[in-house]
This record gives structure tokens, sequence and C-alpha cells, in this order.
């Protein structure tokens, strides 16, 4: 993505993101698969393991349910903070990860 | 118009107009000489300039500006010298001590000299970055609203490496670079024959790769040294050597940069 494109807007649509980019692209970030590919050191390792299947999930985690940005902070000039509704916030997701992450949005609801 | 803040940045720095950070990659390069002497000649322009030395572990401002260990119960910071406000470790610690200190510390100094320090109103506030590409950089990229940064290398290719990779560290973080300014490029003798004692061309080279205007050349002279050592920067102390008029030229160029260039948007906020 060049460096000149900026997101013009970010906002909830249902489950997703919707984006609008400055080249006039509009795409739609899915919860869940930001939430699967979020940056952060221990997300990374965790994804290069097997998966285990006799993983306990905390209370928090259970009663947290479906992933839900709790906030979305702005970091610098080249990504944003996401804060999930189990607590998680180390993942830090850059203008370029959220753009690859898009999928192409449906027409914008009137 | 102060550069704008983003929602996540922490730190908003309202007083201040510009703030351009002075970075290399590699070290030995002549960063803090850049940074100090950019402050100075952007001071004697006319500005109203602040240097922050984000350099934790290695400070070099206090020795550059003639000053030294502080006590910090008395002292008011930021300390104005040469008309320029500056801030640095090296006020904090004696200098026969080391920092020992882990990255996260770093961080939070850096921070704190940016948010806690009340650097009041000014057009430029200068920031000599440490070598490489680590916590001091990434505090500032995230959470500081960097107006651009200008990369100092010399002519070698040993230097260009890293100053590639500072290079790509800003590009990574969208923070504009203005420039790669090539410090120690050339000895001139006393019968006026030029001499490239650590090579030639790379400064051009690195603007050229990177895409971004090449700031010009400082000569080597021994008076830069000599003059920071005495704790009075080369610019100020013999404003008619041709090294002083390149950084004069250079403060020209940032000052004039800044005029046409337009201020980076701030990132939209989301809504949630």
């Amino acid at each position: 993505m060049p460096a000149d494109v900026l997101p013009l807007s970010i906002k909830r649509d249902g489950d997703a993101f919707r984006i609008e980019w400055s080249d006039g692209v509009a795409a739609s970030v899915p919860f869940l698969t930001l939430r699967n590919n979020c940056p952060c050191a221990t997300c990374n390792d965790e994804r290069t393991k097997p998966a285990d299947p006799f993983r306990v999930l905390s209370a928090r985690e259970v009663s947290a349910g479906l992933p839900v940005p709790v906030a979305m902070k702005a970091v610098g000039h080249y990504a944003y903070q996401i804060t999930w509704n189990d607590g998680h916030d180390a993942g830090i997701f850059t203008l370029d990860a959220l753009r690859r992450l898009g999928q192409p949005a449906t027409p914008p609801r009137t | 118009m102060p550069p704008p803040s983003g929602p996540g940045q922490k730190f908003s720095l309202p007083g201040v107009k510009h703030l351009i950070a002075v970075a290399s990659g590699k070290g030995g390069v002549g960063k803090s000489t850049v940074a100090a002497n950019l402050a100075v000649a952007l001071q004697m322009a006319g500005q109203r300039v602040g240097l922050m030395d984000a350099d934790i572990y290695g400070p070099s401002v206090p020795l550059m500006f003639g000053l030294g260990q502080v006590d910090q119960t008395r002292t008011p910071f930021p300390i104005e010298k040469f008309g320029v406000k500056l801030m640095s470790m090296g006020f904090l610690v004696d200098p026969r001590q080391a920092v020992i200190w882990r990255g996260p510390k770093v961080a939070q100094a850096v921070g704190s000299f940016l948010a806690q320090i009340p650097w009041g109103d000014l057009d430029f506030l200068i920031i000599d970055l440490p070598p490489g590409t680590g916590d001091a950089q990434l505090t500032l990229s995230q959470q500081a609203p960097l107006t651009g940064a200008i990369i100092v290398t010399t002519p070698g290719e040993v230097s260009l490496i890293d100053a590639r990779k500072g290079v790509k560290m800003f590009e990574e973080v969208r923070v504009p670079v203005l420039g790669v300014i090539e410090n120690m490029s050339h000895f001139t003798s006393a019968d006026g024959q030029k001499h490239a004692i650590f090579g030639t061309g790379g400064g051009a080279k690195l603007a050229a790769e990177a895409g971004v205007p090449f700031l010009g050349e400082l000569p080597i002279d021994p008076r830069v040294a000599t003059a920071g050592d005495a704790g009075e920067p080369v610019v100020r102390k013999h404003p008619e050597s041709p090294v002083s008029a390149a950084y004069v030229e250079l403060a020209r160029t940032v000052v004039a940069e800044m005029t046409t260039r337009p201020q980076a948007n701030a990132l939209p906020t989301v809504e949630l």
C-alpha cells in the first residue's frame, strides 16, 4: 500500500469495522479476523504452536464471548491499538495490516 | 499551526510547532553534533528552539553546551543556553556514572522528557536520537507528534547500512524523512585540496535510494570537535567557517521545508 494512502474513517458496522481509505477503497474488517491476526508477541507465539485441545478458557474469556473491541486508539501516524472486551490490548495493528485484512465492503447502509 | 495530535498520542505539545528527530541508525556519525549545531543555527535565524537529548545511555548535549549535572531540586527544566532550551539525561546523572537500564525505562524517560518538561512555545523542538531503531525511537514514533526526521550519515558504506535501517523505520511508522545530511564529507587541507577521508557520495546515494531530499554535505573541520568539547557549538563559535555556513544553509532549508510541507494528518478517530 502506498505510504500516502490513509484511512478517512473507521466505523463499527455490525461485527466488523468499515474502513474508507483515501484512495477510494472501502473495506470491511471483521472483528474475528482482527482478533485472530493480533500482531502482539503473545498471540504471534500462540499461533505458531499446535492447538491445545485441553486449553481451559479463563472466566473472563468465557464471559466475553465473541471478540468485540471496546476501544481503538491511533498510535502515532501508522497504527491503531485495539482493546478487546476480554481485556487483551497488546496488539498494535499497522495501517498496512488493517488494509491487508479487509474484505470488499458491502455498500454503506443508508 | 501546531502539529495535530491524534487521539492515541500521549503528548500533544500544543506550543511546539515542529518536532524534528535527528537520527542515523549508526553511532558515531555526528548526530549530536548535527542536532546541536542545527538547533543553534535555527536559533540564530530567529526561531524559538528546544533541543531534547533522547540518548539516555550516552547523553552529549550537556558537554556540547558547556553544562553538566545540575541539582534537580533547584533547577527548573528545560535549561536555557545560547537561547536554546535544553533537556538531557546528562543534567540528572553524574557523567562518571553509567545509566544501566532496560528498554522500558528508557521509553519512560524519553516520554517524561516530552510530557513533563514545560517546553513552552517553540518553533522547533529538535530531538537528538540515540543510534539504532529501538525503544527511544519507537516511543517517539508512537507517542509524539513528530513532524519529520533528518537522517545523518557519513559517506562510507558502513554508515549507509545502518542509515538505511533508520530510513526504513521512519517509513514503517510513517514519519516523513525530511532528508539526508552527509557529515564528515571531506577535509580541505591547507593547500586547498579536498580529501575524502571517509569515502564519497554516501549521503546523496542514500537520499536517492530513499527518494528523499539530499540536504547537503558537512565538511570535516577539527574546530567542530574542539568547539563541541569546549561547550559552544561551532556554528556559534566560528560562524565564519565553511562548516558553519553549511549548518546555516541546513537550518534555512529546514525552515523553508516547513512552510511548504503539508502537515501530516492525524489518523481518524474510530467510531465504535
